[in-house]
């Protein structure tokens, strides 16, 4: 195998390799990783978990040097070192495998794992050898995988395995796993396992992230906890238990900024009846006039799969959707929209804005319409709709005609969640409204919710943070792998007991 | 950021957005200017007359170009379609047609050009590139197989007078750019189909999550620019008394370029009706300008070149330093 691990530089099992401290990142705004004190043993699993948006990734991207610091120390073996660059903490024997795959899909399999060490003779490609060799450590590592075909007509899973592979063959010697089994089966997955073991056996110290407390529980030497950029603790994994890590991970001070405010559910707008589509599987809510329904679950649990179904984005396998009682057929995000559906998308970069345009075209994008009059837009109702909404929103923005590109995150998101507010829609669906927007845009976001609630509209919102979802929701929908695991009246279950159900614990 | 933060940015960029408008419009005027000074002949009637005669129909083009861009996409086929729709009003006139029923089937014919751009990007999945490529070769294929290659002479003598007339000392040719010009102003600019095209070519995701109809902007888009060409078509027949299949050949790299010269981003999104008007005729004043100094015409299209070169810079600066 090329490129092994040279044992005489490799230190001994349980002597610190990476140490961190007083490791902090800030951004604008927000304090995404307060300052950390950890020390990583040489040859050691060391898994990491917390809620969604508790500093992980940011983490992850400080230790494989995709983002600078703010302050603080690490050292490697010892020795401080910068991890200014992601080339650094590779040469280092850094690496990381992501939950999305970076590799190139039109490429073959043993292309991508010798990419950038091709094997070369006479200044030729040596394609065949590359091949049989690559089918070699594949077959080594336990992998049932042709070497030889495009990684992009593999299953999301397979290429998260040829991922691992590839930084395993690289001289790694602190390999991170981020979530690496959201997209996996059950037999991907524990081939990854037994790729770790090897691994960890080959003295390669490995940092896994994960939600899933089975895994953690199953792989684990040591588990540190993450909760809201802090880092909470570090336990070994026989000195702890799940409901323990649990309280660790929620954050028990839940502030003052989730108001809610109750209404007496009306009628039914929505009801769902064993609906199946691709990534979920049967599931059946009802949404109410003057609710919020709450989904909650791990990311890939399927209910984004399941929003965007109901959009009309994908199509349904099975199952029955009634509007204000009367089965319907939504084939298209039109239909949807004619119905009214609105749908705030999670993505606001990809799916939810028009960055390089103005603000006031953005806000009423859904309502030119009722703005125009035989398609003319004139006397300044244009106008007065952004400007009407930019002060009900509170959208901090010199004027109307600024570029939606030049707000801040949490404004932006603001125009995302307020374009539907004078549109008229009767549902609407929020999928992680409040993504990476600071405290105070999120009370905002929640005042909106409110209103539209008053105006008798009902709501569907998909939230990872699980204070959010328990706190602003009527019903309680848990969903794990594709199903509907168990739902839950306001306040009537502890977070613990929706975060077991979540994990399935 | 802080507000006063983004206040002080959006002021500039406005800022920077009018002096962009202004230096084109300078930039023509200090042409103008310099050529005034140069030759003899620039600032005479005739002259000035034929200038404007030249640059409107690439600015026609370039209004229709423009739509297209603007959602992202490029249209290929225009300079193709020029010559093929020549040909076809030709034969329509010498057939007997009278000239009403002669224009408006050869712009009915545009308008199934562009559907059919429309169809093979939204239906066939094709890139907008490919699709108007292919067209683009195959009008001209289509188009000398209906004359044998041979050039169709047109003998309606009020058709062609069109070409050569004045309307208040201005040619009427020039008139046709302020007759497709305004609408189109209002279309972009006070409509809310034109607020659609953008948001298409900004992002077409959002757009649709938005609840506006993608594929028919995309077919609109299509259909404006191949509709605009096809009037070009019976202008330039009007103009040089001929249908000639291989007419107009390069005239949708005019086309792009007047756009892209006017401020059109190739990314999509951003995009005016007088910045392309300018854009065509300050392509047209250097090449007249070039004609009079006896500038080897090889220069002119070097000189093109470099001016989209410096340009479209000009543009990429202005656009980092907006994000």
């Amino acid at each position: 195998m090329l490129d092994h691990p040279d044992p005489k530089t490799q230190p001994p099992r349980g002597v610190p390799i990476l140490e961190l401290r007083g490791l902090e990142k800030r951004y604008v705004g927000t304090h995404a990783l307060k300052p950390a004190d950890l020390v990583f043993h040489a040859g050691e699993i060391h898994a990491i978990v917390g809620e969604n948006g508790a500093g992980k990734s940011t983490l992850i991207k400080l230790l494989t040097g995709v983002i600078p610091r703010t302050s603080g120390e690490v050292f490697w073996q010892g020795q401080p070192v910068a991890l200014a660059s992601p080339t650094e903490a590779m040469a280092l024997g850094i690496n990381a495998v992501h939950q999305e795959v970076v590799l190139c899909r039109h490429l073959s399999v043993a292309a991508n794992m010798f990419l950038g060490e091709e094997k070369v003779r006479y200044g030729l490609m040596q394609r065949r050898r590359m091949e049989a060799d690559a089918q070699q450590i594949l077959h080594d590592l336990g992998f049932d995988l042709p070497a030889d075909v495009l990684l992009g007509d593999l299953t999301i899973g397979q290429q998260q395995l040829i991922a691992a592979a590839r930084a395993a063959i690289r001289g790694t010697r602190f390999l991170i796993f981020d979530e690496p089994t959201a997209y996996l089966t059950r037999r991907e997955a524990a081939q990854l396992f037994a790729l770790i073991r090897r691994l960890e056996k080959d003295g390669v110290t490995i940092v896994y992230i994960s939600h899933r407390m089975e895994e953690v529980f199953e792989l684990a030497t040591r588990v540190s906890v993450l909760r809201d950029g802090t880092l909470v603790g570090t336990r070994t994994i026989g000195q702890t238990n799940e409901t323990e890590l649990i309280a660790m991970m929620i954050n028990r001070s839940i502030e003052q900024i989730y108001h809610k405010e109750h209404y007496t559910p009306g009628r039914p707008i929505l009801e769902t009846t064993g609906l199946s589509g691709a990534g979920f599987e049967d599931i059946s809510i009802t949404v109410r006039e003057g609710e919020i329904v709450g989904l909650y679950g791990l990311i890939g649990a399927g209910r984004s799969e399941f929003v965007t179904t109901v959009f009309g984005r994908h199509k349904r396998s099975a199952g029955t959707i009634k509007w204000d009682g009367k089965p319907v057929d939504i084939r298209s995000e039109r239909d949807a929209i004619d119905l009214g559906i609105a749908l705030a998308p999670e993505s606001r970069r990809d799916q939810g804005l028009c960055l390089n345009l103005p603000v006031g075209l953005n806000l009423n994008l859904p309502i030119y319409e009722r703005l125009s009059n035989g398609g003319l837009l004139y006397g300044g109702g244009e106008a007065e709709a952004a400007d009407r909404q930019i002060a009900g929103l509170r959208i901090k923005t010199p004027t109307r005609s600024a570029l939606a590109s030049s707000l801040s995150g949490g404004n932006q998101q603001k125009i995302v969640v307020g374009k539907w507010l004078n549109h008229g829609a009767k549902l609407f669906i929020f999928d992680e409204p409040t993504v990476g927007v600071d405290v105070g845009t999120k009370a905002e976001i929640y005042r909106l919710f409110s209103d539209l609630l008053r105006q008798g509209a009902g709501i569907i919102l998909i939230s990872s943070y699980l204070p959010e979802a328990y706190e602003l929701s009527d019903t309680l929908h848990v969903f794990r792998r594709g199903r509907l695991v168990s739902s839950h009246g306001y306040h009537s279950v502890s977070h613990e007991e929706i975060l077991a159900r979540a994990i399935g614990v | 950021m802080t507000d006063v933060n983004i206040k002080t940015q959006s002021r500039r960029r406005g800022q920077i957005q009018f002096l962009f408008g202004l230096t084109l419009l300078g930039l023509l005027l200090l042409l103008w200017a310099i050529l005034a000074f140069a030759t003899p002949n620039f600032w005479s009637t005739n002259n000035i007359s034929n200038l404007l005669r030249q640059g409107s129909m690439t600015a026609i083009l370039a209004i229709g170009q423009t739509f297209v861009i603007i959602t992202g996409g490029i249209d290929l086929s225009v300079g193709a379609i020029v010559g093929f729709t020549s040909v076809v009003a030709a034969m329509l006139l010498e057939a007997g047609f009278p000239i009403w029923a002669a224009c408006l089937i050869t712009l009915g014919i545009g308008v199934a050009i562009g559907l059919f751009h429309g169809f093979g990007i939204v239906r066939l999945g094709l890139p907008p590139f490919i699709i108007t490529l292919a067209t683009l070769t195959s009008l001209r294929g289509i188009g000398l197989l209906m004359t044998n290659g041979a050039t169709i002479s047109i003998t309606n003598d009020t058709f062609t007078a069109f070409s050569r007339a004045d309307f208040l000392g201005v040619p009427s040719l020039f008139w046709m750019v302020i007759l497709v010009g305004v609408p189109s102003y209002v279309f972009l600019h006070h409509s809310r189909w034109g607020r659609y095209l953008f948001s298409v070519g900004s992002n077409a995701e959002a757009a649709r999550l938005s609840g506006v109809n993608v594929r028919r902007m995309i077919y609109l888009a299509y259909t404006l620019s191949a509709l605009c060409a096809s009037f070009v078509g019976l202008l330039l027949a009007a103009r040089i008394g001929i249908g000639n299949a291989t007419q107009a050949e390069g005239w949708e790299l005019q086309a792009i370029a007047s756009s892209v010269i006017g401020g059109t981003s190739l990314f999509g999104a951003v995009g005016s009706i007088h910045g392309p008007l300018l854009g065509a005729f300050i392509l047209a004043t250097i090449n007249n300008g070039a004609n009079l100094l006896n500038v080897n015409s090889f220069w002119q299209r070097i000189i093109t070149g470099v001016l989209i070169i410096v340009i479209v810079y000009f543009d990429q600066l202005r656009r980092r330093g907006r994000s």
